[in-house]
């Protein structure tokens, strides 16, 4: 009988579990006329910190209307694994970050709250026309930007002088520069290798500046049969063949470790480099200079960045709408913070850009205000499948001894099948 | 009399269906009812975020002329036919050779061999990636010093999928050989002695005692490693995400990219659904072909 006894306990344990997993823990809601919003994001380190301190002082000033409860996941499990399944389960957050690469599933699918009616007076015509474009669907501004990141080509400074090479300022010097650095301890170009959206970010300024593109101007026809692109293509794609890219990388391609550690001499990143270079790699001295462009073509970049967003079918629209305003739209303290002394990125908001002046020209930052700033053309928002078909189409040029041509020609069918759906 | 042996009975069954009940309930939350809610979803046209909308059997319809799919199929075939017999003739020699060694060493082998199991897998691919590493990793720096050629490995089209078995053989061997270690524990070592007498050893001896009598065990570890080749995910998930150029584009993996990159929920299902109806057929045959003779 004592097994019964135990037995039974344990079935009530059980069910108990079973149902406390199973109920809806629903914390979005209002208690005692506090309304609690759920924010996530996929920021670490410092950049976590800033949010969190963002969301204390908002809860503290909102006391006796607004809880704001602030949740940072990894980033690959945040896109892929936890926003897609909170929404399919009718849990997703109240505010959220989005990427350009997952900005128009989401828009699609009616998920991002319409912020026209939030701007503060005057806040909208504060920032980069190009910045409010890359987040309008529908003529309704879905998301709100709050950073740029742009793309630049890093060099170690030593390595160059040492092998005697010249800053490459076009497509032929940059190839001959990176086989000439190229020896058995160090790359002489990281490039990203494995196939995700940021491998085609980082790619694009080389179909840009040929003034090459992927869709149409109006984004409804595929224009990736296009000789530039297949031009882009195998110039990428040269450096792999000829071993003066690494196939595989030990640290991220956007990590400051390939430079840092030494174990590359040129690499094209991004602005979020530099404080890293300055505060972890500062025995080194680094270069940095516009990416080289081809023969002919003009200077471009990409001016990339994650944007805020509100969740449309949040109960509480109106209040998450006014947290984010309140984050990066209203006072200049808090964007500026953010983009110079947490990170270092542009702030889409010219005012910001002004009064953060003196930061914008210190050290490497000057060569991206006065020599980069200008060309940045905003990240693509290509839905999934798009961006699948020119990552595939760089791996197939990259590894799979397959012609730029070719590989363009077989991803612009898999393009045009994606937009007639 | 016979109403207490009857509530005997009762009893006994009630407690045995009692200690199965965590189980069931776990099997039926986490198993039954998902497979099911799969097929179900496999019937819709569903991006997770907005409402499913029935489309019958449009999914499949679509499968039949997605190239990509059946690629990745084919691929893991080919992993499947290399990992599987590796596996199971690693395994099988090394329980072999364990059980020959001295009672002493046995035990440190064993852990040795046992030890890559008990790494959660996603670490240990971090650690082969280091490995495996074109340019700083030990393997090439191996290469270097013997005068071979520095080789790719997961970067090159040809060499992943097989960087990717080794690894997952490191995993697994260890475990799969100490079932084989446990089953030839079992051998009465009577019929060994007869065997001498009449003249078989060593070969001889695996070949007509050992080989046989481990027939059940062979069975079991040939099915599960099948059933869990055509599963193989996270390993590759870490190692190379499916590249290069998709050359280790495995189905699982597929499925994944379907589903959580591209948000088709309902074609997701339908390749799920496929790929157990496909490890299904697949066991069965397998049953079938080696309780054949018995």
């Amino acid at each position: 009988m004592k097994i019964w006894k135990m037995f039974s306990i344990f079935s009530i344990i059980l069910i108990l579990l079973f149902q406390a997993g199973c109920s809806d823990s629903s914390s979005t809601g209002e208690e005692d006329g506090v309304v609690t919003l759920k924010f996530w994001d996929m920021h670490t380190d410092a950049e976590k910190a800033f949010f969190e301190e963002l969301v204390k002082e908002y809860n503290a000033a909102n006391e006796d209307k607004v809880k704001i409860e602030y949740t940072a996941f990894n980033q690959s499990d945040y896109s892929n694994t936890k926003l897609p399944v909170a929404f399919a389960n009718d849990e997703g957050p109240d505010v959220f970050m989005v990427s350009p690469g997952d900005f128009t599933k989401y828009a699609e699918s009616n998920i991002l709250a319409d912020l026209n009616s939030y701007f503060p007076e005057g806040a909208k015509e504060d920032f980069l026309p190009a910045s409010i474009e890359a987040v309008t669907y529908d003529d309704k501004v879905l998301a709100l930007p709050y950073e740029l990141e742009l793309l630049g080509l890093y060099y170690n400074k030593k390595m160059l002088a040492d092998a005697g090479v010249e800053v490459p300022k076009t497509w032929d010097e940059l190839k001959a520069a990176a086989e000439k650095l190229t020896t058995t301890d160090v790359a002489g170009l990281v490039l990203p290798t494995d196939k995700a959206a940021y491998l085609n970010f980082i790619w694009y300024p080389f179909l840009w500046q040929q003034g090459g593109n992927v869709l149409n101007e109006d984004g409804t026809k595929s224009t990736f049969n296009s000789p530039e692109v297949a031009k882009a293509l195998d110039y990428w794609g040269s450096f792999f063949q000829d071993g003066q890219a690494p196939s595989k990388l030990q640290y991220g391609p956007w990590d400051a470790g390939n430079l840092g550690t030494g174990s590359a001499a040129m690499s094209i990143v991004g602005t979020w480099l530099i404080p890293v270079l300055e505060k972890d790699y500062a025995d080194t001295e680094f270069g940095l200079a516009p990416i080289p462009v081809p023969e002919g073509g003009k200077p471009a970049t990409d001016a990339g960045g994650w944007k805020m967003a509100v969740n449309a079918n949040s109960e509480h629209v109106d209040e998450a709408a006014k947290f984010i305003m309140w984050c990066f739209a209203e006072d200049k303290s808090r964007p500026l913070k953010w983009a110079t002394e947490v990170k270092f990125a542009y702030s889409p908001r010219i005012s910001v850009v002004e009064e953060g002046k003196a930061i914008y020209d210190k050290g490497l930052r000057k060569v991206f205000t006065e020599e980069i700033y200008d060309s940045a053309i905003p990240e693509p928002r290509f839905g999934p499948e798009i961006v699948d078909a020119v990552g595939e189409a760089m791996q197939q040029v990259m590894f799979g001894n397959v012609s730029g041509a070719d590989a363009a020609e077989e991803a612009h069918k898999k393009i045009e099948e994606a937009l007639s759906k | 009399m016979r109403r207490k042996g009857m509530k005997r009975k009762l009893n006994e069954s009630l407690t045995a269906y009692g200690f199965l009940l965590p189980n069931l309930l776990g099997l039926t939350v986490f198993v039954f009812v998902p497979m099911v809610y799969a097929f179900y979803v496999s019937l819709h046209d569903w991006n997770a975020l907005s409402p499913k909308v029935f489309i019958g059997f449009e999914n499949y319809k679509e499968m039949a002329s997605d190239k990509e799919w059946w690629k990745s199929v084919n691929r893991t075939f080919i992993f499947t036919v290399i990992y599987v017999p590796l596996l199971f003739a690693g395994s099988l020699f090394f329980a072999v050779m364990l059980n020959s060694m001295k009672q002493r060493f046995v035990g440190v082998a064993r852990t040795m061999f046992l030890l890559p199991f008990a790494i959660t897998s996603v670490i240990s691919a971090v650690i082969w990636m280091f490995l495996y590493d074109p340019r700083h990793g030990f393997i090439n720096q191996f290469f270097d010093l013997l005068g071979l050629p520095k080789q790719q490995f997961l970067g090159s089209t040809d060499q992943a999928l097989f960087a990717i078995i080794v690894v997952i053989f490191w995993i697994n061997l260890g475990y799969n050989m100490m079932i084989f270690l446990a089953s030839i524990k079992e051998i009465p070592l009577d019929y060994y002695e007869a065997a001498k007498i009449d003249g078989a050893t060593g070969w001889k001896a695996f070949w007509n005692i050992t080989f046989p009598l481990l027939r059940p065990t062979s069975i079991f570890i040939l099915v599960v490693t099948t059933i869990g080749s055509f599963q193989v995910f996270d390993q590759i998930m870490v190692m190379t995400k499916g590249g290069p150029a998709n050359s280790t584009m495995v189905s699982v993996l597929y499925i994944y990219k379907q589903g959580f990159e591209f948000l088709n929920m309902g074609y997701a299902s339908a390749l799920a659904v496929v790929l157990f109806l496909i490890i299904f057929v697949l066991s069965l045959a397998q049953l079938r072909l080696y309780t054949k003779k018995d």
